[in-house]
């Protein structure tokens, strides 16, 4: 099918090969935690082609924060559960 | 016809021919004459060569021109070209001066080469080769070289050293403004031959010469070693020979006067230079220690090297940087091919787009390491790199961007680097880098107090210089076969090398902890000496460039920076390996400005902790250096300290009357200026901080009798004592108590809080928990810490250490 504009995943797929000089100049231990943030990226996709964002790379990045934040969320609430003052956030 | 079996010592242009000088095995030295007519070639439109020619016409006497073919390195390919031939070698430079400024729209070749490199490529020879030489009534029929600068272990002649030098300190006398009262032995000339020594009084200017005269010619010397000789001992023992009228035969060759090249000030790599007069002789040697470009790191030995593998005289090779070396060599590889040598260079940077540039300009692979004290280190270096890499990948000016055959794809960078032939520094650089390597392997089967090992390191030394510069000539605008695309061919090569061999470290299952262009700071529990073997091995195997083991480190550190303590910087750590041996980049005692005392302090405490074994070793060793530190700073309070200790060295960067804000060397400038001292850009000033609103001295006119100003030093002293213990998370608060006081919160100076403790606090009463605080900033003792003490240590504690202030470079 031809397309004008290369489609989301495409796109995703582009922006992380373009990161692969960046990736590969990483310690092994960093280029995990690259490649963590990278797949979280990818949960959000759909909502990344809905935005049709002129830099898709900013998106991405915003993905991951959306993911990273959700995370910090989650310690929280388990710090909190195991200090014996449970607050409900859900 | 008999033949003369002797080492090549001196050749330069004189009279019709040029003037060659041997050694023989006794120690007796010849003057020959040889005849040579060398030739520049020049290429053009056919009318104006013929215009050129018809001009030279005129000088038939002197030139003899014919058209001919030669090489072009860039088109490899014949050219047409002029070549113009003169007779009398010594003519040459004039006329091509004359020559290119008559007709300067043509184009120059082999035009600018130093005669006695010609001559010796055109004989097959080098400085100090053995050789072979049949002469008649002194002039030379045949002289052939018996060996080749790619010998190791070569024989050289006997030499006759002398050596000059002033009484007193290591100062340059040029700047001494000591009034002419003073009558102490401070200043007499010294001069020692035949392990005897003479000494004559400064102020005996007739007794100085006749007595040097005396000396020369009874010993008849083939090298004078001075320090300090080039600007001043010379020029001012020549200066009491006109005026006393006394002939003084410094040179051996008596129709020759004394060559002499002013002082000069020059731009390199965002500095300014300062190049000292230089003072050089005909049939005998001349070489400053003082003026001589490196020569600290590899002595005659190395010098000697140098002239023999590059070609040029001794004398120049003492005097010029190591680039101008390599460069040299590049012209003999060319000579000996046909290939045309171009005088300027017309070589313009062919057209990138940003991106490529973008891609392109970049230097070497550099990481930050985590600032931290480590144990079980390796360290891999990569054996010569950047000249490995242009000769296993043939990068050359010429063989660059390759249009001519398929090729091979330089990583990164998308052009291809030609493979059908062999390019020209590739072929000059093969043979030093084997020649290198077999001085290693000797080096290393020699017992350690076998006389060769001290020569051939010295040797070997050399060739690190000459192959360090190989790598900036390639780039340099003005270098003869530099060529920008080459020099970022070599770079991108360099940094897939270092990658592919993080790699294979990180495939074998080690931490790395740091990468530095040519080197790799690895980690693994238990790693033994079989598994670095097999990564050499497979590293060497898949980028076919050697590496070698430099050493298992029994602590390592990587200092944080000066400006950012949340930061460390690539290149300044310290650590001990396993023998014992201290390895030391960026701190005070690598820096050129820092006093010898408090070098020498730093190195002492560094040898204290190279005794530790790990990381408790080292804190353990702790007290040990801080009592060092406290004994040094006792006597540096009680004035104890020779001044000579406390010489600090700084690079004047401008002319002394330009300065707005009254840095150290400008003050010192401004001293010497005062007393009619002459002082230039890119000089040395070498001073003493002093008490008072002078605040420093010039170390050339100090005043015995004068104090030292303690508190300047006490500050010099207590940051280089801060960088040696800045890995175990000593701040400076902290050390100025230890130093100062008699104790610290942890106990006597010296002891250092539980692992992951901060230093500057006492534990809270009844919570242990702190103790395996791994942030170590504790604020209150809420439940938060015992959750983070169950989190996994990492192998190494980040270092947040505060330094109060900043501390800059002045």
């Amino acid at each position: 099918m031809g397309r004008t504009l290369p489609s989301i995943t495409q796109a995703f797929l582009q922006e992380q090969a373009s990161l692969a000089r960046f990736r590969r100049a990483l310690r092994r231990e960093d280029q995990r935690a690259l490649d963590d943030l990278l797949a979280s990226a990818r949960h959000h996709l759909a909502a990344s082609a809905y935005a049709s964002h002129l830099l898709p790379f900013e998106v991405m990045l915003l993905a991951m924060l959306v993911e990273e934040h959700k995370r910090v969320l989650r310690l929280q609430s388990e710090l909190d559960i195991l200090r014996g003052h449970p607050v409900l956030r859900e | 016809m008999p033949t003369l079996f002797a080492w090549l010592f001196d050749a330069y242009p004189s009279g019709n021919g040029m003037s060659v000088w041997l050694i023989d095995r006794e120690g007796q030295s010849h003057e020959l004459r040889d005849t040579f007519s060398p030739s520049f070639y020049v290429q053009g439109p056919s009318d104006r060569l013929r215009d050129l020619s018809a001009s030279l016409a005129r000088r038939r006497a002197l030139v003899k021109l014919r058209m001919t073919e030669r090489i072009d390195l860039f088109l490899d390919r014949q050219i047409e070209v002029l070549e113009v031939r003169v007779r009398v070698p010594g003519r040459l430079p004039r006329l091509f001066q004359q020559t290119s400024r008559a007709f300067p729209d043509l184009t120059y070749y082999d035009a600018d080469i130093p005669l006695p490199q010609r001559y010796v490529l055109e004989r097959g020879l080098f400085p100090l080769a053995y050789c072979a030489v049949d002469e008649v009534q002194g002039s030379i029929q045949r002289i052939e070289a018996l060996d080749t600068p790619w010998d190791v272990d070569y024989e050289l002649p006997p030499l006759r050293v002398m050596t000059l030098r002033l009484d007193g300190d290591l100062q340059d006398p040029s700047r001494s403004i000591a009034p002419d009262s003073d009558r102490s032995s401070r200043g007499d000339l010294l001069v020692e031959i035949d392990q005897r020594r003479y000494r004559f009084p400064r102020h005996r200017g007739r007794q100085l010469v006749v007595g040097v005269r005396h000396l020369l010619e009874r010993f008849d010397p083939d090298v004078l070693i001075s320090a300090y000789g080039d600007n001043y001992i010379l020029p001012r023992l020549l200066r009491l020979s006109r005026h006393y009228g006394i002939r003084l035969p410094l040179n051996r060759d008596r129709k020759q006067a004394v060559q002499h090249k002013g002082a000069h000030s020059y731009f390199s790599y965002g500095r300014i230079m300062f190049r000292n007069e230089q003072h050089t002789l005909f049939g005998r040697w001349h070489i400053d220690r003082q003026n001589a470009f490196l020569t600290n790191y590899y002595g005659l030995d190395g010098i000697l090297e140098i002239a023999r593998v590059s070609g040029l005289p001794v004398q120049t090779v003492a005097r010029v940087s190591t680039g101008t070396g390599i460069s040299a060599m590049q012209v003999a590889t060319a000579q000996r091919r046909g290939v045309l040598v171009p005088w300027q260079k017309r070589q313009p940077e062919s057209l990138k787009t940003g991106l490529d540039l973008f891609a392109a300009d970049k230097g070497g692979l550099v990481y930050t390491p985590i600032a931290g004290l480590y144990e079980g280190v390796a360290e891999l270096d990569f054996t010569a790199m950047y000249p490995s890499i242009m000769v296993h990948y043939n990068v050359s000016p010429e063989t660059v961007e390759a249009q001519c055959c398929e090729g091979e794809e330089v990583p990164e960078l998308g052009t291809s680097i030609c493979r059908h032939r062999i390019g020209l520094v590739p072929e000059t650089l093969a043979p030093l880098l084997e020649k290198r390597n077999r001085y290693k392997t000797m080096i290393r089967e020699l017992p350690s107090d076998d006389p060769k090992r001290q020569r051939f390191e010295r040797r070997y030394s050399a060739h690190k210089w000459l192959l360090v510069t190989c790598f900036g000539y390639l780039g340099y605008k003005n270098a003869r076969f530099g060529r920008i695309e080459a020099h970022e061919a070599v770079n991108a090569y360099g940094r897939e090398v270092l990658l592919q061999a993080k790699e294979l470290v990180e495939d074998a299952g080690f931490r790395v902890l740091h990468l530095y262009v040519d080197g790799l700071w690895i980690q693994r529990a238990g790693a033994g000496q079989a598994d670095y073997d097999r990564l050499l091995n497979q590293i060497q195997t898949q980028t076919g460039l050697r590496v070698a083991l430099e050493g298992v480190y029994s602590w390592l550190a990587f200092l944080p920076s000066r400006t950012e303590p949340r930061v460390a910087v690539a290149n300044r750590y310290f650590g001990a390996y396993e023998d014992g041996s201290v390895k030391v980049r960026g701190i005070e005692a690598r820096r050129h400005d820092t006093p010898p005392f408090i070098k020498n302090t730093q190195l002492e405490m560094l040898a204290l902790l190279s005794q530790a074994r790990g990381i408790d070793g080292f804190r353990a060793a702790v007290p040990t250096v801080v009592a060092h530190a406290q004994e040094k700073l006792r006597a540096l309070r009680a004035g104890e300290i020779p001044i000579k200790d406390l010489v600090v060295t700084h690079r004047l960067s401008r002319e002394p009357m330009e300065y707005r804000v009254r840095t150290p060397a400008a003050r010192v400038a401004l001293q010497l200026t005062a007393a009619g001292v002459e002082i230039n850009p890119g000089e040395m000033m070498r001073f003493v901080y002093v008490p008072g609103p002078e605040k420093v001295r010039a170390w050339e006119d100090y005043p015995s009798d004068r104090p030292y100003d303690v508190e300047a030093y006490v500050e010099l002293l207590t940051r280089a004592v801060e960088s040696v213990l800045a890995p175990v998370g000593v701040d400076r608060s902290t050390l100025d108590l230890w130093l100062l006081g008699q104790c610290g919160y942890w106990g006597p100076p010296g002891v250092l809080p539980p692992p992951g403790a901060d230093i500057r606090f006492p534990l809270l009463e009844g919570s242990g928990a702190h103790a395996h605080n791994q942030v170590g900033r504790t604020v209150s003792g809420s439940a938060h810490e015992d959750l983070l003490s169950d989190l996994p240590t990492p192998e190494a504690v980040p270092l947040a250490i505060d330094y109060k202030t900043p501390i800059g470079v002045e």
